[in-house]
C-alpha cells in the first residue's frame, strides 16, 4: 500500500490532487450555505421571480443551442464538402466572430438601432420612420448565436475533415440519396463534435453577464449579480447559483444520456472525402456565410472604428496603455499558469486509467461548466476564509495589517481564471498527448531520464503545437472574460473588458469603442495565429523500409 | 544467479491475472526469449521488469539489487534497464546522436560522444550520426534503438517484439546480427516474440508463456545449429 502510494506520489499527481481540491473546497463552501435560513430577499425571489428566471434561461439556451448548432454545422459542412473560390479564406474567417465578445456586439447593435442611432437616422432621412427595439430576448439570442457559433463550427469542421470517404461511398453504393447520406451517415458520425460544440455554446451563454445585464434580460447570471450586489444578499445569490448549477448538470446529463453507449470510432486509416464544386442552388451557401460574417464581425468592427474618431480617449493615452498592459499581463500570467498545470494534469491522466483518476480529472475540469457569477461567489468566499486563517501569519510580517490581504489582491482573480479555463487548456494538451502515445515517454524513463527531464526534453517538444494552441485559446478567453473580472478585480483595477463594460453601462459607447477595438484586434490576431499555425510540431514518423 | 524473478503477479483489473506466479532465473550474459501468442502476457512481463508497471506481488532481483519486493519498488528511470520498444520509440525530434546521448547524462561530458561513436561503430552506422529517425529504414531504426538502449550500459536489456515492424528478408538478416551484437556486449537480455524462429535463432533459452503462466522451457544449443 505504502509502496504504491510512494510511487504514485510525483509532481503530476500532487499538482492534480491540489487542482481538484482547489475547486472542490470553494464549491463545497458555498454548497453548505444553501442550508442557511432563507432571507426575506430569497422568499421574494422564490415567490415572484424564480419562475421568470427559469423560463427566460431555458428559452435563451434552447434557441441559442439550436440556432448555433444549425449555423455551425452548415458552415462546417459547406467549407469541408464543397470547393469554391475563397473557400480557404472563408474557412478561417468564420472563426473570427469568436474575437468579438457578445457584450460588445450587444452594445454596438443597441447603439446602431437606438432612436438616435445610425440606422433609424438614415431611414428617417429617406422618409421611413421605424422604431427598433433591439434590447429584447430575440436580439440577445441572435447575438449569442453570431458570437458563439464558431465553437460548433470549429469542432464540427474538424470532425467532418476526419470522416472517412468510404463510409459515404458505401452509403451511396447502397442506394442512399444525398440527403439520406447526410442524415444517416454524415450527421450521426459528426454528432459527438456537434454536441460538444453546442454544449460549449450553452455553457458560454449561461456564463454571460455583460449582454444580459445590458439588455435587462432576467436570466440566472443576471439574477445572481443582482441578489449579491443590489440586495447585498450572498445567501440568496448562492441559492440562485445552486439552481443554475442544477440546470447545468441537467444539460450535461442529458447530453451523456442521449449519447448512451454509442461509440463513433473511425478506422485508423481514413481517406478524406473529396470536395465537390457547388451546383445550382448550392452557389448561395458561401454568400450566406459571408453574410453571417458581415453581421458577426465586419459591421461591429467598422462601427467601432467609426465611433472611435469621436472618442475623448485616444489609442495612445496613458490610461489606454495601462489598460493594455493590465489586460495582457494578467492574461499572459494566467495562461502560463493554466498551461503548466494542464500539462501536469495531462501527465497524471496518462498511464493506467482508474475510476478515481477519471473522476478526479473531471473535477479539475469542472470550472468551465460553472457560470462566472457562481464561480466568483465561491472563490470570493474561499479567499476571505483563507485570509481569516492566514491572519496570524500576516501579523507576523506586518502587525498593522488588515484582515483581508489575498482577497484584495489580483491573486484572487488569477485563481478564478485558472479554475474557469483549466478545461480549455487541458483538453487541447491531452489531445496532443493522445496523438503521440506513451512509448516516447516510456523510452525516456527506460533511459534513466527523470520525470522533469522527460517532460522538458521529450514531451514538450513533441506536443509543442498542442501547447501553443492551448495557450492561444486560453489567452483569448481570459482577455475577453467579464463576469469574474468585474466581481473579483481589486478596487481601481481594470482590464480592457471591464473598462468596455464600465463605459458602456454609463452610456459612453464612444469611449468604449477604443478598448473594445483593441480587445477585438488582439483576439483576432490570436485567431489568425491559431488558424495559420503550421503543424510543425506534428513530427510525422515515416518509415522508409 | 544474475536475474532472479520470484512469484511475480500482475493484473490490470482485480481478479483478472495477466501474469501469475512467474519465476525465472538467468545467468549473466544469457539471452532468454519469452514466446507466446498475443494476450499471453509477454509484453506485460517486460513492462513489469522495466518498472513501467507495478506488479501485484513477487520479487525482482538483478545483480543482487532488489528492484521490487513487498516493500520496495525502484522507478523505471532508476532501474538501469535498457529497453527496445516494439515501435522503437526513437524521439522523432532528435537526430541519431541526440537520441543516443539522451540516456548518457550520467557519464562525464567528455565520454558521452565517445560512447555514441562506439555504439554506432558496433552497429556499423557511424555515417548516420546526424540523421533523423524518419530518414532511416526500418532495419536502421531498429539498430539505432538497440544502440540507444545499450549505450548507458544497462544491467539488463529488454526487447519487445523487436522484429514485428520488419519485412521477412530484413528480419532474417537482422536476427543473426542482433544475437552477435548482444553476445559481443555480454549483456543479459530478455526478448519477447510470438515467432518461434526468432526465439530459436537468438535465444539461449526459450520460455513459453500461456495465459500469464510459464508452461514450458527449452534450451537452444547454438553449436548444434551451426553444425
Amino acid at each position: 500500500m505504502f509502496k504504491r502510494l510512494k510511487v504514485k506520489l510525483n509532481i503530476f499527481t500532487i499538482t492534480s490532487i491540489l487542482a481538484g481540491l482547489f475547486i472542490i473546497v470553494p464549491l463545497l463552501n458555498i454548497l453548505v450555505r444553501i442550508f442557511e435560513r432563507p432571507s426575506d430577499v430569497w422568499i421574494h425571489i422564490r415567490t415572484y421571480l424564480l419562475v421568470e428566471y427559469l423560463q427566460n434561461t431555458v428559452i435563451l439556451i434552447t434557441f441559442v443551442a439550436l440556432l448555433s448548432g444549425l449555423l455551425g454545422f452548415f458552415a462546417a459542412f459547406t467549407v469541408t464538402r464543397f470547393e469554391f473560390k475563397g473557400r480557404k479564406t472563408l474557412a478561417w474567417m468564420l472563426i473570427l466572430p469568436l474575437a468579438v465578445p457578445s457584450y460588445i456586439m450587444g452594445y454596438v447593435y443597441a447603439d446602431m438601432f437606438s432612436f438616435i442611432g445610425i440606422v433609424p437616422r438614415t431611414l428617417r432621412d429617406v422618409g421611413i420612420d421605424i422604431r427598433f427595439n433591439v434590447m429584447t430576448m430575440r436580439s440577445a439570442i441572435i447575438i449569442f448565436v453570431l458570437t458563439l457559433y464558431p465553437y460548433v463550427y470549429m469542432l464540427t469542421r474538424s470532425a467532418l475533415n476526419k470522416q472517412n470517404a468510404s463510409y459515404i461511398e458505401s452509403a451511396r453504393l447502397l442506394g442512399a440519396s444525398k440527403m439520406k447520406v447526410l442524415w444517416r451517415v454524415v450527421l450521426p458520425l459528426a454528432r459527438p463534435a456537434l454536441v460538444a460544440g453546442i454544449l460549449l455554446v450553452v455553457l458560454e451563454t449561461l456564463n454571460d453577464y455583460g449582454l444580459v445585464a445590458f439588455f435587462n434580460i432576467q436570466v440566472f447570471s443576471f439574477a445572481i449579480f443582482n441578489a449579491w450586489f443590489s440586495f447585498g444578499d450572498v445567501v440568496s445569490a448562492i441559492r440562485l447559483s445552486a439552481v443554475l448549477m442544477v440546470i447545468v448538470f441537467v444539460v450535461v446529463f442529458l447530453e451523456r444520456a442521449v449519447r448512451g453507449k454509442r461509440r463513433y470510432h473511425l478506422s485508423s486509416k481514413t481517406r478524406p472525402v473529396k470536395r465537390t464544386p457547388l451546383r445550382g442552388y448550392q452557389n448561395i451557401y458561401p454568400f450566406i456565410l459571408w453574410g453571417v460574417l458581415v453581421f458577426a464581425f465586419f459591421i461591429p468592427v467598422l462601427y467601432l472604428i467609426y465611433l472611435a474618431q469621436f472618442s475623448r480617449v485616444g489609442f495612445f493615452d496613458l490610461e489606454m496603455i495601462y489598460l493594455i498592459i493590465n489586460s495582457l499581463s494578467i492574461a499572459l500570467f494566467a495562461t502560463a499558469l493554466i498551461v503548466i498545470i494542464a500539462v501536469m494534469l495531462a501527465n497524471f491522466a496518462r498511464g493506467r486509467s482508474s475510476s478515481f483518476k477519471k473522476s478526479w480529472l473531471k473535477i479539475t475540469n469542472l470550472g468551465y461548466a460553472i457560470p462566472g457569477a457562481v464561480l466568483a461567489i465561491a472563490v470570493n468566499i474561499f479567499f476571505i476564509n483563507t485570509d481569516q486563517i492566514l491572519y496570524p501569519i500576516y501579523r507576523l510580517f506586518n502587525p498593522e495589517t488588515g484582515r483581508l490581504v489575498l482577497s484584495l489582491s489580483l491573486a484572487m482573480l488569477v485563481f478564478a481564471y485558472v479554475l474557469r479555463f483549466m478545461a480549455i487548456g487541458y483538453n487541447s494538451i491531452e489531445a496532443s498527448y493522445d496523438k503521440i502515445g506513451e512509448s516516447f515517454t516510456e523510452a525516456a524513463y527506460a533511459l534513466r531520464a527523470s520525470k522533469l527531464k522527460t517532460l522538458l526534453m521529450v514531451d514538450v517538444p513533441l506536443i509543442k503545437t498542442g501547447l501553443i494552441s492551448a495557450a492561444i485559446i486560453v489567452f483569448i478567453d481570459v482577455v475577453k472574460e467579464l463576469p469574474l473580472t468585474l466581481i473579483l478585480r481589486p478596487a481601481d483595477y481594470n482590464t480592457m473588458a471591464s473598462k468596455v463594460y464600465e463605459y458602456a453601462s454609463d452610456e459612453m459607447l464612444t469611449e468604449a469603442s477604443i478598448p473594445a477595438l483593441i480587445l477585438i484586434f488582439i483576439s483576432s490576431l490570436m485567431v489568425f495565429l491559431l488558424t495559420h499555425m503550421k503543424a510543425k510540431g506534428g513530427f510525422t514518423f515515416v518509415r522508409k523500409n | 544467479m544474475y536475474v532472479k524473478i520470484e512469484d511475480l503477479g500482475f493484473s490490470y483489473v482485480k481478479k483478472e491475472r495477466v501474469l501469475d506466479n512467474i519465476s525465472l532465473s538467468m545467468r549473466e550474459g544469457e539471452i532468454v526469449a519469452i514466446l507466446g501468442s498475443s494476450g499471453s502476457g509477454k509484453s506485460t512481463l517486460l513492462r513489469v521488469l522495466s518498472g513501467l508497471e507495478m506488479p501485484s506481488k513477487g520479487n525482482i532481483v538483478i545483480n543482487e539489487e532488489t528492484l521490487c519486493a513487498s516493500d520496495i519498488f525502484v522507478d523505471a528511470e532508476k532501474r538501469q534497464v535498457g529497453m527496445v520498444f516494439q515501435d522503437y520509440a526513437l524521439f522523432p525530434h532528435m537526430n541519431v546522436e541526440k537520441n543516443i546521448l539522451f540516456g548518457l547524462s550520467h557519464l562525464p561530458k567528455s565520454c558521452r560522444k565517445e560512447r555514441v561513436n562506439e555504439m554506432l561503430e558496433m552497429i556499423h552506422m557511424t555515417e548516420k550520426l546526424k540523421s533523423y529517425p524518419h530518414e532511416l529504414s526500418g532495419g536502421q531504426q531498429q539498430r539505432i534503438a538497440l544502440a540507444r538502449a545499450l549505450a548507458p550500459n544497462p544491467k539488463i536489456l529488454l526487447l519487445d517484439e523487436p522484429f514485428s515492424n520488419l519485412d521477412a528478408d530484413l528480419k532474417l538478416k537482422i536476427r543473426k546480427e542482433l544475437r552477435q551484437i548482444i553476445k559481443k556486449t555480454h549483456i543479459t537480455s530478455i526478448f519477447v516474440t510470438h515467432d518461434y524462429d526468432d526465439a530459436y535463432d537468438i535465444a539461449d533459452r526459450i520460455i513459453y508463456l500461456e495465459n500469464g503462466h510459464i508452461v514450458d522451457e527449452t534450451v537452444v544449443d547454438h553449436n548444434q545449429i551451426k553444425q
